[in-house]
Parts: structure tokens; sequence; C-alpha cells
């Protein structure tokens, strides 16, 4: 673009006044803005157009790269959300007893004084129908339905003994995602950015995506801020070009025009700045920038054309296909592309045993659905170095009961005692198996780790103490982890 | 102590009761509790749980306060030590830690002691003295309001009203001066964006730079708080504590109408209802004596709760999240408190304790909404007045037409006697049965006779088969044919069908009759006017036998009970088939179903002479006409009344005056919206405490009140009421309402409110920036009778608040907040504000007040990420141009524009916005269609209302975005881009074509018309557009 277009250059005054009113700014105390993303680039007219190079940033903006406050063994998060709560006596908790017991009412001690969101207290057990198998030098033991993840079992932990407090779906992926069960709270993506900052400036920090046949329960506040600034907010991507709201320019406007109207508004900007000196100006001319780097750089994130005919297929990816292999690869894409936290959510997992949801059928293209591209993104990252400061987790808001499900086919209720998921990459200790349940599967029995555990965990593996990473609001310092949370040591590599 | 007197009276009472009863098992030698068990307490427990710090709510540092015992319930139960809290204590339990806590347990013989106190009766003196009363606290924000002297100042000149003399005080202490005065421009539009959340128009702006007369400034003031757009400004800030929301949230998140309620807050601010009356009309406008039906509508503020449909919750659950939430609310609204904090446990800075949160609780706990997603709790219909007279009416009209009829029902029922009479006379075996002469079948069917004359079909089942049967009879006249379908073991369940289950499809049945002595007469088809039957399947009605189309059928399958029972069918023909010594009939059924081996098993005919009316009534009804009258039963009469005017021909038209009239008002009534109100159970609920905050583990029980640290809670009756509560807030010695609201409108004005915290005075919130001021702000509120209007005029017209907002260095750097006010606070817009900017700016804004929410248009794909799809019908027309609070908010979901300019969620009340700078903000305004739609309508007045030249153009423009003047060099920059954006789309006519507004004025050619659109649109996205100066 260049100086093609005639717009005047901002006098060596007006850039000296900007760059001080920046840095007063953002050393002060005052504003929640995202930080001096390149002003001079504005006005020097620099390299302005370059959408997919990283803008620098300023150290100490609010969304710019933080300091951890230890050293971090994982600088960013890709976390496959299995909405619906798979059931860990299928995939990961095998129970011989519960093979045993198959058809016989549980023992009222297991019971008593529980509540259930469908299933009742005289409910049968249900031992499951499926073969477990040891894999890799671990021998870890994983279902033979994710026989993908069973290569890889030597890199992965599984955790057997997750305990949650909440059985309905909405207000359990908020206790996953915020710590709470209620709505207020920010979501696990919007601590990280907020602690950690964002090294991308081109894309969002924290994104959200999505598979399956509908949305998960629970929406927005899923991966909301909270009380946090609403910059630390998950942003939604779309399956289509246009990933982001609003991306595109108005039809008619093409991307070197909108460069001049971006252009237009900042130097109209730069103007007021100088009348009124308010240092917002300055943030506010640098996310209109920002805003047109993203316009160029998410499309460009979104085109799979530079992928290889290998790489596609070790994902199963159809690049026409919105699908969860399609998302576990735009991770990649993301966490190459400097973004922090990825969420992919993939629904459908609540299997109570009606005809499209059960652990028959419905339970094998589940399954096939994720396992290979779950698998393959681990390997994908590990290929390209990025395994060992990328932490993945992979996991729903609960797991099964032991009890099966009195309905049309195969199924269980929602379980909160203690489930199953895994981790890998960044910091984890690849082949192990934490936690140990009662013959039933039902308590834990060995190394519960509570929701809160599991935070706290996540936080220290990106160099965050969980007790630390606060905010106050309405008189309290507020953390992800509540008021509990240890960190989980037989995890850590 | 008085609010504990009559708890403390009800324990002497029962304590002397127990002194008096006598023990029936063998005493041991008697316990002295002075001697023996208080110096227990004293050495072992009342660290923890004694006057200084009650632990769990518990004391026991007097006989009186261990028995009563804390949170968790009874210390003591007399007599009974395992039921006794305290005992259990002792040694620990699956719920309760042993005490004392973290210490070594009491000796044997100390716990053997205590037991044996209790076993005989855990008596203590009545005269024990009790130490230390109510809680309370020396902090600031629980004391009384002190309306300060105005301090001296400086410089008395600058101060225009008293708060001027407080804020300079302070800045003189700090040896700053205050900014200039704004200029009017600024001025103008400050005050416009901050009253009534638009910009001013041009108009306005030159009427008030020509308005040179003293008291300009005030009259601009006036006219906008008489302005009804006020209401709506200020409605949407107290839409954002009231977590106002158009549907029910969570996961299901379905739509709910409460809308009635905005527009009440609306209309309750342009009336400049005082603010303890709009307060306490909200909290509990349904238990004001002879409640209004708006005071009703009020109450919506407490319904926003959410309601979580979702498969498996337990609502027990959600309701008392509710609840829950509406404690948390009226404590960070009216009080400033974090109340919330003492669910679980006491709280941990402030004087709270978890008793404190359950009687306020209590206060809440018996409103009649229990998470029923479907009903949605208590709802009440609010006519507008139009409404309300037609349903008058229409109530007039039915009740005169009710009269005729009620006179003709009186008369007729003067003669059921008669009819009764003869229907007892009825002989409802008047049918002959007819012997089958002859059968064919069309499909080959195999019918046989039986001995009583019926036909039954064999287990071949042709497909669609009809049956043909020829009969002789010599009845001279016959009105009535009757098919019999009966039952028999040889067909599938006993039929009386072949179809597996028993039943049959009798598609069509006809009927030829020729005289039975002519030789050869020729049959004549007998017309069949219609049918009756003893029982039809639903969807299958015997009348689908007489209407000619094959498809149709008579089934009797059952809903309940069995279907395989005998069945009748009717048909009367047209005209009685008459023929001078008797008719041969031949009858004909045919079963045409798609189901096709759905025959009929077994029937019978026979034919009848009786009158068809007779023949109708069903021979239930006969046989309670002939049961004499004392031996019927209540059903049986009624079901004979039932028929009797079923004969009443005369009634039709009368009742079809009335049925319409009802139906419209039935109509009228569904058109009528509801809206969510609170109603209080007749029988309230018991409160508990939930121990840990857990519903389902119940402390001890309590009643409604107020935290102990604040103004005792007048009952108005036995128990506190929402009333009660809501009274208590505005009782004059009541340390908090006042601050707390006065506060937060000086944040609304100013950015920040004195107190930085506004939804927290506790101990943890920052001390506020001008005590004193807070202090005679509250006070002066008040006095003026909580008079919002006053308020706000006495705020904007100080000195303070005219000051410049623009920044100076030495305040960027001591001051950054603007805690001091030596300048205005630059504040970005709120969403709504920034869309309705836009919309005034455009000149497309309706300025249509309250309804249903609006779906002005959003971009694609916002429900991929929700659970189900939402409703969004994009509205056209003025729709469309709607203020942004009318706009239908899905908490699951909100209209995007919103959550990105930090438009609360709405899931709990939001006492203050954050204002964030995002990219994501950048992109909504540059490219959000409807937004670029605004960007348009700018432009286009600029091409239709401006003069000519460019200058003049972008010189309108800009003072219609931005109500000031651009500078020379603002105006070059735009003129500059213009001419860019000409030679861009002169270039391109294609592009010119889809920027350009779709409606433009004559000899404006495309691609002009999207050069301007493009300057528009710079004008929309710049940080002055959306920010109060």
């Amino acid at each position: 673009m260049g100086t093609s277009d005639n717009t005047p250059q901002a006098s060596v005054e007006e850039q000296l006044f900007v760059r001080e009113q920046t840095r007063r700014h953002f050393f002060g105390s005052a504003g929640l803005g995202i930080g001096s993303l390149g002003l001079a680039h504005l006005l020097s007219d620099g390299q302005f157009d370059s959408a997919t190079q990283a803008a620098p940033t300023t150290p100490g903006a609010p969304g710019a790269p933080q300091k951890s406050h230890f050293a971090a063994k994982a600088k960013r998060v890709i976390y496959l959300f299995m909405a619906g709560g798979p059931s860990q006596l299928e995939l990961f908790d095998y129970k011989p007893k519960l093979q045993q017991m198959d058809g016989k009412v549980i023992p009222p001690s297991y019971v008593e004084n529980k509540r259930f969101a469908f299933i009742k207290k005289d409910a049968t057990l249900l031992g499951t129908r499926r073969q477990f198998l040891n894999w890799g030098d671990s021998g870890q033991q994983i279902s033979s339905l994710l026989p993908h993840l069973g290569s890889i079992a030597d890199d992965v932990a599984i955790v057997r003994t997750l305990k949650t407090e909440v059985f309905n779906h909405g207000p359990a992926k908020l206790f996953m995602n915020t710590g709470f069960n209620r709505f207020g709270r920010p979501s696990m993506g919007s601590w990280v950015t907020y602690g950690l900052g964002s090294p991308s400036g081109n894309l969002p920090g924290f994104v959200v995506m999505h598979s399956g046949p509908r949305g998960p329960r629970g929406g927005t506040p899923l991966w909301g801020n909270g009380f946090l600034p609403s910059q630390f907010q998950g942003v939604p991507f779309l399956n289509g070009a246009d990933p982001i709201l609003n991306l595109s320019s108005p039809q008619g406007i093409d991307y070197k025009n909108q460069g001049q109207f971006v252009r237009a508004v900042n130097r109209l900007n730069a103007l007021r700045l100088k009348q009124v000196g308010d240092p917002e100006i300055s943030t506010r001319i640098s996310t209109y920038e920002m805003a047109y780097r993203m316009q160029s750089s998410a499309p460009a994130l979104m085109d799979l054309s530079a992928e290889t005919r290998q790489t596609l297929d070790s994902y199963g990816v159809d690049p026409a296909q919105g699908s969860f292999a399609r998302n576990c690869l735009l991770a990649r894409r993301l966490v190459e592309r400097g973004t922090r936290f990825v969420q992919l959510y993939h629904t459908d997992w609540d299997h109570h045993g009606n005809p499209g949801t059960n652990l028959g059928k419905p339970l094998d293209q589940r399954c096939a659905e994720i396992d290979q591209a779950s698998t393959a993104l681990v390997k994908d990252l590990k290929q390209r170095g990025l395994l060992e400061d990328t932490l993945v987790i992979w996991g729903g808001e609960f797991g099964r009961t032991p009890q099966g499900e009195p309905r049309d086919t195969l199924g269980r209720d929602h379980h909160i005692e203690s489930y199953s998921m895994w981790m890998a990459g960044g910091g984890i200790r690849g082949g192990t198996t934490v936690g140990e349940t009662d013959e039933l599967g039902y308590y834990a029995v060995k190394d519960k780790v509570h929701v809160h555990d599991l935070q706290a965990t996540v936080l220290h593996l990106l160099g965050l103490d969980h007790l630390k990473l606060t905010y106050r609001f309405q008189g309290r310092d507020y953390r992800l982890t509540d008021v509990a949370g240890d960190v989980v040591e037989k995890l850590l590599a | 102590m008085p609010r504990r007197s009559a708890l403390l009276l009800a324990l002497l009472a029962s304590a002397s009761v127990l002194a008096n009863t006598p023990l029936t098992r063998a005493a041991g030698p008697q316990i002295d509790y002075q001697k023996q068990i208080k110096p227990l307490f004293a050495r072992h427990c009342n660290g923890c749980h004694g006057s200084k710090k009650s632990m769990s709510g518990f004391r026991t540092d007097a006989g009186r306060l261990a028995t009563r015992g804390g949170d968790r319930g009874a210390g003591i139960v007399p007599g009974q030590p395992d039921k006794s809290l305290l005992f259990q204590a002792l040694t620990g339990n699956d719920d309760l830690e042993r005490m004392p806590y973290e210490k070594p347990p009491l000796k044997a013989a100390e716990i053997a002691l205590i037991k044996e106190w209790i076993v005989q009766g855990g008596k203590y003196p009545a005269e024990e003295v009790i130490v230390g009363g109510r809680r309370s606290s020396e902090h600031w924000s629980f004391q009384p309001v002190v309306r300060a002297k105005l301090p001296a100042v400086s410089n008395p000149a600058w101060v225009r009203n008293a708060i001027d003399t407080f804020v300079l005080a302070r800045l003189d202490r700090e040896k700053l001066s205050p900014a200039p005065t704004a200029d009017p421009v600024t001025l103008i539009r400050r005050l416009s964006l901050d009253l009534l959340g638009l910009p001013p128009t041009s108009d306005q702006v030159d009427a008030f730079l020509a308005d040179t007369a003293p008291g300009a400034y005030s009259r601009l003031v006036d006219r906008m708080l008489a302005s009804p757009r006020y209401g709506e400004r200020w409605g949407r800030h107290w839409l954002d504590l009231a977590r106002y929301a158009d549907s029910d949230g969570f996961t299901i998140d379905g739509a709910r109408s409460i809308w009635k309620y905005r527009d009440w807050v609306i209309d309750a601010i342009n009336a400049d209802l005082p603010f303890d009356r709009f307060s306490i009309e909200q909290l509990a406008g349904d238990l004001l004596p002879a409640a209004s039906l708006d005071q009703q509508v009020a109450t919506g503020f407490h319904r926003n709760t959410l309601i979580n449909q979702e498969g498996g919750t337990d609502d027990e659950q959600f309701r008392v999240d509710a609840v829950v939430d509406r404690v948390n609310t009226t404590g960070a609204a009216f009080l400033g408190l974090t109340v919330g904090c003492a669910r679980c446990h006491a709280h941990k800075f402030d004087p709270i304790s978890q008793r404190d949160f359950y009687q306020l609780f209590a206060v809440f706990n018996s409103c009649e909404d229990n998470n029923d997603a479907n009903a949605k709790g208590p709802r009440i219909s609010v006519p507008s007045p139009d409404q309300a007279s037609q349903q008058t009416r229409l109530a007039a009209a039915i009740a005169a037409g009710e009269k005729p009829l009620a006179q003709h029902d009186a008369s007729f029922a003067a003669g059921m006697p008669a009819w009764e009479k003869r229907l007892a006379s009825i002989n409802a075996g008047s049918f002959t049965m007819l012997k089958p002469a002859k059968w064919t079948t069309a499909k080959g069917a195999v019918l046989t006779r039986l001995d009583d004359n019926s036909l039954i079909v064999d287990f071949s089942v042709p497909a669609n088969d009809t049956y043909t049967i020829t009969l002789d009879t010599t009845l001279e006249k016959i009105t009535a044919l009757r098919i019999e379908t009966l039952t028999h073991s040889s067909l599938p369940k006993n039929g009386p069908g072949r179809a597996d289950n028993g039943n049959f499809i009798l598609s069509e049945v006809t009927l030829t009759s020729a005289a039975a002595k002519a030789a050869n007469a020729k049959p004549t088809p007998v017309p069949i006017a219609t049918a009756a039957a003893d029982h039809s399947q639903e969807g299958h009605p015997i009348t689908n036998t007489i209407d000619g189309k094959p498809e149709t059928g008579w089934s009797i399958n059952t809903k309940t009970g069995s279907p395989n029972v005998d069945r009748q069918a009717i048909f009367f023909p047209a005209k009685p088939i008459s023929n001078t010594g008797g008719s041969k009939l031949v009858l004909s059924m045919s079963h045409l179903g798609k189901t096709a081996n759905y025959l009929v098993g077994r029937f019978r005919i026979s034919v009848s002479a009786a009158d068809p009316a007779d023949l109708k009534i069903p021979a239930p009804i006969l046989a309670i006409a002939r049961t004499p009258r004392d031996k019927r039963s209540k059903a049986q009469q009624a079901q004979l009344v039932d028929a009797y005017r079923r004969t009443d021909t005369g009634r039709k038209t009368l009742s079809d005056t009335v049925i319409g009239l009802k139906k419209r008002l039935t109509d009228l009534n569904k058109a009528i919206p509801t809206t969510m109100v609170l109603r209080e159970l007749k029988q309230p609920r018991k409160t508990h405490i939930h121990i840990r905050g857990d519903f389902l583990r119940k402390g001890a029980q309590v009643l409604p009140g107020a935290p102990e640290v604040l103004p005792e809670m007048k009952s108005s009756g036995k128990v506190g009421t929402r009333l009660d509560l809501a009274n208590w807030l505005f009782e004059p010695q009541h340390p908090l309402t006042a601050r707390v609201t006065v506060n937060r409108y000086w944040q609304r004005f100013f950015g920040l409110g004195f107190v930085e915290t506004e939804n927290d005075f506790g101990l943890q919130s920052d001390p506020p920036s001008h005590p004193q001021l807070l202090d005679w702000l509250a006070s002066e509120f008040i006095r003026r009778d909580w008079a919002v209007k006053d308020l706000h005029r006495l705020i904007v017209t100080s000195a303070t608040y005219r000051q410049s907002s623009a920044t100076r260095v030495e305040l960027l750097e001591r001051d950054p907040s603007n805690r001091l006010l030596a300048r205005q606070t630059r504040m970005r817009m709120a969403a709504e504000t920034i869309r309705d900017t836009a919309l005034a700016a455009s000149g497309l804004i309706s300025d249509k007040i309250g309804g249903p929410g609006v779906y002005p248009p959003q971009p694609e794909g916002i429900y991929i990420l929700t659970q189900q799809k939402k409703a969004w019908p994009e509205a056209q027309g003025e729709d469309r141009f709607r203020r942004c609070m009318y706009t239908y908010f899905w908490r699951s979901s909100p209209y995007p524009f919103l959550p990105t300019f930090d438009a609360p969620d709405a899931t709990t009340t939001c006492t203050r916005r954050s204002r964030s700078n995002t990219p994501l903000q950048a992109l909504t305004l540059a490219n959000d269609q409807a937004f670029f739609e605004l960007a348009q309508g700018v432009a286009l007045r600029m091409l239709v209302e401006a003069p000519t030249p460019d200058h003049e153009r972008l010189r309108f423009g800009f003072r219609a975005c931005l109500s000031r003047e651009p500078t020379g060099e603002e105006l070059g920059a735009l003129s500059e881009f213009l001419a860019s954006q000409r030679k861009r789309f002169s270039e391109s006519n294609t592009s010119a074509n889809s920027v350009a507004p779709a409606q433009r004025p004559v000899g404006v050619n495309a691609s002009e018309a999207a050069a301007w659109t493009a300057v528009a649109r710079v004008l929309v996205n710049l940080d002055e557009f959306i920010t109060r100066e």
C-alpha cells in the first residue's frame, strides 16, 4: 500500500506526543486497553499490511504477554471438551467386579444420601460391553474404542478419579470451566489469558470452536470473562470462511480500501488524541490496526490449502467440512500463531440410553469422531516440537454411573464421584495413570482429583500459582479454584 | 437487644417449664451448672464460641445461648444428650468436627459430667447474665449519615452549588485546581448523553448556543429531565441491576414475557417516582394494601432470576439459587454489601453472619415461583387502557347476552320431567334382528352365519374386501339400520375385527332397498343422512363410513380400556324406507383403507321403525331415564341433564351470541401481554440455615430479618415480610441505602463513585474519596424525599460536572482514574448508547417507547454455539431502528453487539459495567451490517439535508455525528479521504453499488453516494463518536 495513497504522515511532534501518552497510559494504573500494538506502524506506515506478522507488544500492557509466577512447562493449552460426559467405564476405567455384578441392584451403601439426575436408587449395575487393552510400554489400560489414543499411550496421562460437584450439564460445565457452578465467574481460558496475555498480535488469545449436532449446554458463559475485562472473553470461531463475527468488510470494500478506511479513522483519532490527550484513544488506534490485521490473518488461518495431504489424512480432515478433526487441525494452526488457549467443544456424549445417545453405536460413532483427530493433534504437535510446551486436555464435565439407566437401550446417568480424563504435552508425565476407583468404579479410593485440583494443575503447568492468580471483585480476591485446589504432583513430568 | 427479646422470653419459658418437669430416670447427684459446667465451657469452648467470637453462630458463655444453639440448630435438647449438638461435638461424628477444634478432647470425666447435666435437664439459672448483645461495627458505612457543614474553599467564585465546595476543598488540600468549564457544545453533548443516552441534534446545539440569556444551562437541564428519553436512559441503568432479560437462562433458555416490567421502570422514572416508592414497589408492590396492577408489575424486579429447564434437575436446588440471587441482588443494589459471601459461612470480612444471610433469605423464601419453566411461576395479564375498556365492554355484553339465555334455560329445564317420562317409555330394544338371506364377498372372504344371525369371517382375510348382504324384512317403515360388530373367540384378541389387535376399518356402508312383494322391483339406493356409533376411535368417526371416501373409515380402538368389546353403529336413511309388505335390503360394507386386512370379523344387522331422535339417545341414557330419580347417582343425573340439553334446539342462537362474545374476550385476553410477578405463598416456607450453603443440610430455623449490624427491621405482623424489608431500607436512620444510591448515581456521571467498589461498602471497600460529600448528598437525597430528578439536576448543574474532561499531564500521573475530580471523565459510551447514537445520527431512529423486544439485523452464526437455535425474526421497518434497549435479550446468546461493548449478560446483578477497548469492537463498528446501514443513513442525510459544497456536507456529517464543528485539520483529513474514495468507487461500479445506499437522491450517482458512505463510516467509527467527553 505504501505511500501511494498520499496519506499524509504524522508530524514528528505528533508521533512523539502519542508515544508519550501511550507510555504513560500503560505504565500508569489506568485503563483496560489491549496494549499499544504498533501505533508507530500507523504513523510511519511501516509493516501495516503485513497481516501475518505478529505485532510488537508493549510489556506490561494488559493483554500483552505477562510474566508467569515461575518457570512454565506449558505455554499454551488446547482443551478438547467432550460435552455431555463421556463414559469412563467404557473408555478408561475397567472394573471386573462391575462385570460380575451386571444386572444386580447396586448395594445401598453406595447411594445413601445421593441424588441423581434421572435414575433411581435401586437402579441395577451395568457391566461394560466393551473390551479393554493394555497399550504401549506403560501398559495403560484403554478401551478398544480408542485404538489411536492407545498408540500414544506412553505420551498420555490418564486421570481416573476426577471429582466434580454438580450433576446437571449446564452447571457442571460452568464448574469445569469457571470453578463455580453458577454464573458470573471467568472461565479458565479467560483466567489464563488474563494471567499470561497472548503472544498473538493478529488473532484472539482465547478461541472457542465447536463440532457436533448442537452447541454445548451452557452457552457463552462457558467461555465468558465473568468479572474480568471483556478482552479476555473467549472468541467463538465459526465454521466457514468468516470465522469471527463481522470479520469481513462490508460488501464492496476490499482489503485495500479497508486499509484506507482504518488509516482515515486513525488519522482523525490521532488528531483527537492530540486535542484531549486521553490514552484510551491510542488504545483505540491500536485496536483498529489489530482488527485490520485480523481480517487477513483469520481467513489465512482457516485456509488449509497449505497443509499436506498427509497431514489432512492423519487428522481425517475434509477441508470443506466442519468437523472435530478440522477443529483439531485449526487448533494446531492457532497455537502456532500464538493463541494462548484453544477450547474445542464436541457435543453429544450424553449417553443415557436413548435411540441416538446410548452406549452402543452412538458411542462407537463419538469415539470414531474424536479418536483419530485428537491423537493426530498430539502427534502433530510432537513432530513440530510444540508438544513439549503445549498442554492438551481431553474430557467432559462429568462421567457416567456404574448403574445402567433403564431407557430404550444401554445407557448410564450422570456421575460426579469419579470420572476420567486424559492430558498430554507441556509438563505432563506421559504413560501414567493417576488414581484408583473402588471395585464398582463408583468412588475414588486413591488419589482423588477434584476439579479444583485439576484447575490448579493446569495453571501450575502454565507457570501460574492458582493462589496468586487473583482478581479483586466485590471486595474479595477471586480465583479460578475458588477456595480449594492442590496441584496434582503425580501428573507432573 | 429488642429483636432477640421475644425469642429469649420463649426460651426462658421453656427452661422454666423443664425445670419443673420430673425426670423419669433415677437421678444421680445433682450437677451444679455454675460450679461444674460453666467453668468447663469457659476453659474449652468460649474462646471460639463466646461474646467476642461466635463460630458457627454458636455461644457457650451462657446456658441460654448454649441451649438455643447456632447455625446448625439447638445446642442442647434437655434430657437427651445424644440429640444435643453440643454433646455430639465433644466426640464428633461424620457431620461434625470433634471439638475443641484441633485441640485435645475433653477428659472422659468432663464429658460424662456434661452428659449428666444434659440428662438432668441442662438447667441453668434464669437470671444468668449474657454479656454483649447485638453485633456492632465501627466501620464508617454502618454509622448514620452525618450531614457536614460546607467547608471553606479557596475560590468561592467557582462554586455553583454545595457539591462544588466539597470537591474544591479537597482539591485545595491537594493543591490542585479544577479544570476549566467545558465548551458549550461538549456540555450539551455530555448532558444529552448522560441524561438521555442520545446525542443532541444539530438544531438543539444551535438553540443552546443561541440562548445567551442567564439560566440557559438550567433550562437545558430542565428540558432534558422532562424528556421521555430520560426514562429510557436511566431505566437501562436500572435494568442492569435488575438483571433484566427476555429469556430463562441456562442451557434451554426458553423465552419469557416480562417486558412490561421493563416498561414500568421507564414510566416510573419518567414520572419521577421517588426512589423509595420506586424501590418498595419493586421489592414488595404485591404486598402493598390494594396493590394496583402497576405495583404488581413492578415486582418483576425479583422475577428476573434464572430458571433451569434442563432435564434431570432438582427444581428445589434452582429455586433456592433464585432466592439466593434475590438476596445477593438486594444486597448489592440497596445495601452495597456482598451478603452472598455469608451463604456458606460467616462473612470473612464484614460483620455478617450466616444467620444474617438466611434471615434475608427467609424474607424472599416464600415467593410462589419454583423453577417451573412452563408456568414460569406467578404471572399477571397487563391490559393496555384500550384493552381494559374492551374487556369491560365485552364482559357487559356477555352479561347482557346471558340473561335471555338464563331465562330460556329456566323454561327449558321446566320441561325436563316430561322428557324424562317419555324417555322411560322408549323401548331401546325396538330393533328387529334380520337374518341374512344371501351374502357375497368381492375378494373371497368366507362369511358364515351363526345361530344368532350374525355373520363371521374366517381366517383367510383377503385384502380390502367388501361384504354384500341381502336381507328381507316385513317391517313396512324403516327409520334406522343397525350394524353390531361382535366379539368372538375365533377372532384375534376376540375381535370384533380381524386386525391383530381386534380392530377394523369399515370404510363405506351403502344400502339399497326394494319392495319385498314385487318380484322384480328395482333396488333403489337409500341415501343415508347420518350415522351414530356407541364408540369411535379418535380420528376414525362413524361418519367416515358415509362420506364417500374409501380411504377413511370407522375404527374402534381405545385410549384406555380394552377395544375388544361389542360395538354398534346405527345408520339413518334421509327418508324412512317405506314399502308395503316389507323390503328387500342389500347392505354393502367395504374395507378399502390402507391397512388392507382390517376387516370386520363378526357382525349382525337389525332394523327399526322407531323415531330416529329416540334411537340416537344412547342406551345408557335410556337406562338412566328408566331408573327412578332417587336411585340415580350424581353422575348419572348429570349425564341425563346433559342429554336433555342436547335436545334443546332453541338455545343455539341465543348461546351463539354469548359464545361469540366469549371467544372475542378469550382472544382479547390472549393478546394481552403477561408479565412475571412476585406472589407470596399462602403458607410460608420454613427457612433453615443451610450448613455450608448446601440446601440439603438444614441447620437452625430462622425467621425473616435484617443483618444484625444494621438497624432493626420492624415487622408489621407476626413475622417480617418483603414489605417490611423494603420499608426498612428507607428508614431515616438506615446508613446504607441513600449512600449506596447516590454513590451509584455519581458513578454514572463521573465514571467512578466516591466509593469505587460501588457494590461493596463493607470493610474491604476502598475508603470514599469524598466522605463528606457522599454523606451530604445522601442526606440531601433523603431531605428531598428521594426525588431522583432533583438529585440529578443538582449534580449536573454543579461546576464539578461542567469541567472539561481533557487530560492534563500532571493529573495522568497523579490521579489517573480521576478520583479527585479535578476534571470530568472521558468515558466510552455503553453499548446501547453507541448504537442509539448511530441511530440518531442516521436520522433513522424510532422514538417509540416500550413494547415487546425487537430484532434488529444481526450477523449469521450466533446460534452455532447454543444448545437450541433461537428465534430471530429480523425486523423490517420501524422496529429495525428502535433504541437498543428494546433489543430482545436471549441470555444464552445475546445480540452480539451488546457483549462486545461490555453490556452485562443479565445472569446476575450488574452495578457497574467495564469499559473495554478491543479489536472485536473495531470489527463490529467497521463491518457489522446493521451498523453499516446506519452509516449509509448518515451519508444520505449529508447528501439530502446539507448544502451541496463538499465542505458543507462534511461539516454537516461531522456535526450530526460529533455535535461540534470540525477543525480545519479534521476537515482536511476528511476531504482527502473523500477524494480517495471518489476515485476508488468511480473505478468500480460494482463496489459503488454495494456500498451506496439503495435509495439515493436524484442526481447523485452510485460512486458519489458510496464515497459519502465511506466518509460517514469513518465518522461513526471515531473514538470520539463512541465517547462521552
